[in-house]
């Protein structure tokens, strides 16, 4: 198989930023029907066609999970605390914390460049996007790709680049003994392996009260794996790092392997049987889903692994 | 809770009026803004949700729109728009008969209001059309759909090239030449696509709801399940196993179309070949073949941007009088979702069952639609909310009350595109691979011979088809009523 060359690559990281178009209005359809509150991604990106049910329920799933974790961590760490956003395209959570009152001590965006400069414009342009980042003193410092608020920063950043990186987590005022949260939402997977180790070692070097929440594939060596594995090819994107994602096994190794001290991983079927079962009742009567087993797949085939460098964070969990 | 001040509630109105002024200029986000704002002052009035609502209907955020007209309705019964509201979010929401209870709230309110009345009459009629009732099709005061079609005013073009029947009628020529141009992504004429409909909805009301399939000694026999708008997958099954013909007999087990974006393909070519073949090509219904599921899962999308709404409407006329079960040679029972919630039910309380309708919730209709087979013995509820799982013992005992050796059926996806269960009582049959292009899965149909009617399975995987990405046509409801 012939390794890609640097044009191929770069069409490929347009294909990968493609991905977060396509999450959120993923995210903007499921909202509009109900499936949860958000009244930040409409500033962000454009209403399209409506998804299929199974599509819905599975963003779903994926937003309340972290939704969940996160406020836990909140609670135990008393807000004393860092919230890393990584790949975090158009991520509205920022906001959501803010309407509702939960106030932590930095909470910082990674994402490519191309990304960032027009999260940066949308939040310039939108009232309630900025004023959620501003501070009564503290100016928000911002350029074509960063914006730097006071507990609020989003940078331009290439993730497989680990100088990079460090340059950035430094400049974005982040302390490495605070308890930090650090939130992927498929994005490791689209890096090469050794680069997403790298940048995990790291993290775990540096911060040592760390949680990771990593949402992405599973269980990619079966049929469904396969396909998937296919249309994403069809469409540039390469999931370079996806010998990481053979089972929830190969999930927690790539951290306990890193210089993490622990990690659990569970896919969505689990994941769904845990959530708040009003909740689920709730979002079931929204649409009606005609094939069960769609569902079914799609969530055999996601995963939420947590890693923790603090063994107090083991306790976040569903 | 604490009391609203008159400051705040003047600071609130003007807030209010000020929301409005971005609504007239359709600056909604805007407006949305404010009205927050001005709920935030003062959470006691109901025209501040009621406005909001309206807000969130026009920037399509159905569920807050919900949200905001129930609390202005909870703070005020009295306030007429409040119901308004809440319609236009049910109903694109697809919640048609809670709409339709609000808008009867507001006609009865304001009896002389012609607006009222005239949504609450559109409102009706789209519940009349996809509600769960007893339509009797030959009523002599109701005029259906097919009696309203003109085919005269519906001229061919010059520059038309596709397939025509010949003198109205479907030959063997006309179904070569709509494969290939069905393959090439051409459109059959509408002229020519109405008539199959009407033609096939004579044929099918001909039809009784068991219809039974005699198949000589020796000869062969094909079952197929699910296709869903495959069309090219459908292609594939006629080159793997022939096409249809006096000698070559196929029975298609319902969801012909939805999920996939070439239903419109895949119907026209089964009825087609069903008016060609009456009696030697047999279609059952499947639970897709219904307004609810249509306007999900993409068919009337479909069917809309292909031809026309009246088409759509049209299809739901047919496929009413689709039959629900076909009963081989006496032995073989062939339904696409599978058996019953009560333990006696006969082949001829099927017979009986009036089919003429949407499938309705519950009872005989709906479970040969919905149900599903399970591992283990007695009921169970179903997993998809409607139907009933049954075990083993059930099939047995319904095999065993009505002289049966086994039955078929399909409604779920199989990784190998059949499934055999219950000891070979119980047959899936899936013929749609890699299902929504995700699934992986292969499909399968069915052979058998007259005679044993022992089941062969034929396997394969799906085949390449153009760019159209599935639940292409599944647009948003489009909100008539807002």
């Amino acid at each position: 198989m012939f390794r890609r060359n640097d044009v191929d690559s770069v069409g490929s990281d347009e294909a990968v930023i493609a991905t977060n178009d396509d999450a959120s209005s993923c995210k903007r359809c499921a909202v509009a029907l109900g499936y949860w509150k958000d009244r930040y991604i409409n500033y962000f990106v454009k209403a399209t066609d409506r998804k299929a049910p199974e599509i819905n329920r599975g963003y779903f799933a994926r937003t309340v999970t972290i939704k969940i974790l996160v406020d836990k961590f909140i609670e135990v760490t008393n807000g004393n605390c860092q919230i890393v956003n990584i790949g975090a395209g158009f991520d509205t959570l920022y906001w959501r914390l803010v309407e509702e009152g939960k106030s932590v001590k930095g909470f910082v965006e990674f994402d490519f460049p191309g990304v960032t400069s027009r999260k940066c414009l949308y939040i310039q342009r939108t009232k309630q996007l900025l004023q959620a980042v501003s501070d009564e003193d503290y100016d928000v410092k911002l350029n074509r790709n960063n914006l730097h608020g006071h507990t609020y920063k989003l940078t331009g950043v290439d993730l497989r680049n680990l100088t990079e990186v460090e340059a950035k987590v430094k400049e974005s005022d982040l302390q490495p003994d605070l308890p930090t949260l650090f939130l992927a939402e498929c994005v490791l997977v689209y890096m090469p392996l050794q680069k997403s180790a790298q940048l995990l070692r790291w993290i775990a070097d540096r911060f040592k009260s760390a949680l990771f929440i990593n949402y992405e594939m599973v269980n990619l060596g079966d049929r469904f794996g396969e396909v998937m594995l296919n249309n994403l090819r069809t469409r540039g994107c390469d999931l370079a790092g996806a010998d990481a994602c053979q089972t929830t096994e190969t999930q927690r190794k790539r951290f306990l392997e890193n210089g993490w001290a622990g990690a659990d991983s569970c896919d969505m079927v689990g994941i769904w049987s845990r959530l708040p079962p009003e909740e689920v009742a709730r979002v079931s009567q929204i649409e009606l889903l005609d094939e069960q087993e769609l569902l079914r797949q799609l969530f055999a085939h996601y995963a939420f692994t947590t890693a923790w460098t603090d063994h107090r964070w083991s306790e976040v969990t569903l | 809770m604490p009391q609203v001040t008159e400051e705040a509630a003047k600071r609130a109105e003007e807030i209010k009026n000020e929301a409005n002024e971005h609504f007239k200029k359709q600056q909604y986000e805007r407006a949305i803004e404010l009205y927050t704002a001005a709920i935030e002052l003062d959470d006691n009035t109901a025209i501040y949700y009621g406005n909001r609502s309206l807000a969130y209907l026009r920037t399509e955020c159905f569920g807050y729109a919900l949200e905001d007209a129930s609390k202005a309705l909870e703070l005020d019964k009295s306030y007429i728009k409040g119901y308004y509201r809440r319609a236009s979010a049910y109903m694109s929401l697809g919640k048609f008969k809670l709409a339709l209870k609000d808008y009867e709230t507001v006609t009865k309110t304001r009896p002389n209001d012609r607006d009222a009345r005239l949504k609450f009459q559109e409102c009706q009629k789209v519940v009349k059309m996809i509600m769960f009732q007893k339509a009797i099709a030959v009523e002599e005061n109701t005029k259906t759909v097919a009696q309203s079609i003109d085919l005269r005013s519906m001229v061919i073009e010059d520059d038309y090239e596709g397939p025509r029947l010949e003198e109205g009628m479907v030959t063997e020529n006309f179904m070569l030449e709509l494969m290939e141009h069905y393959k090439a992504q051409k459109k059959l004429h509408r002229r020519y696509a109405y008539k199959i409909l009407l033609d096939i909805k004579k044929q099918l009301m001909k039809l009784p709801t068991l219809v039974d399939v005699p198949i000589p000694d020796g000869a062969k026999f094909t079952v197929c399940g699910d296709i869903h708008g495959q069309f090219y997958d459908l292609m594939n099954i006629f080159k793997l196993n022939g096409l249809p013909s006096t000698t070559n007999p196929y029975l298609f087990n319902g969801d012909f179309v939805d999920r996939g974006s070439f239903s419109v393909e895949c119907i026209y070519v089964l009825f087609g070949f069903k008016l060609l073949y009456p009696d030697h090509f047999f279609m059952s219904r499947g639970n897709h073949e219904s307004v609810t599921m249509n306007q999900m899962y993409g068919f009337q999308g479909e069917v809309k941007a292909k031809y026309t709404a009246q088409m759509a409407e049209l299809f739901t006329e047919v496929y009413n009088w689709l039959p629900l079960a076909h009963c081989l040679n006496n032995r073989v029972l062939v339904m696409h979702g599978g058996l019953f919630s009560t333990d006696d039910v006969t082949l001829d309380d099927i017979r009986k069952t009036e089919r003429n309708r949407q499938p309705p919730e519950t009872g005989i209709m709906c479970e040969l639609l919905w149900s599903d087979p399970m591992p283990g013995k007695g009921r169970a509820p179903s997993k998809r909310g409607v139907g009933i799982q049954f075990g083993s013992d059930i099939t047995w005992n319904f095999l065993e009350k009505n002289n049966l050796e086994y039955i078929i059926r399909s409604h779920e996806v199989k990784s190998e595109g059949y499934e055999v269960t219950h000891g070979g009582n119980c047959i899936t049959v899936f013929s749609a691979p890699n299902y929504c292009d995700s699934m992986g899965n292969r499909g399968a149909f069915i052979t058998m011979t007259g005679g044993d009617l022992k089941p062969k399975f034929t396997t394969y995987e799906a085949v390449p088809h153009p760019p159209v990405k599935p639940m292409a046509y599944a647009n948003s409801i489009l909100s008539l009523f807002s």
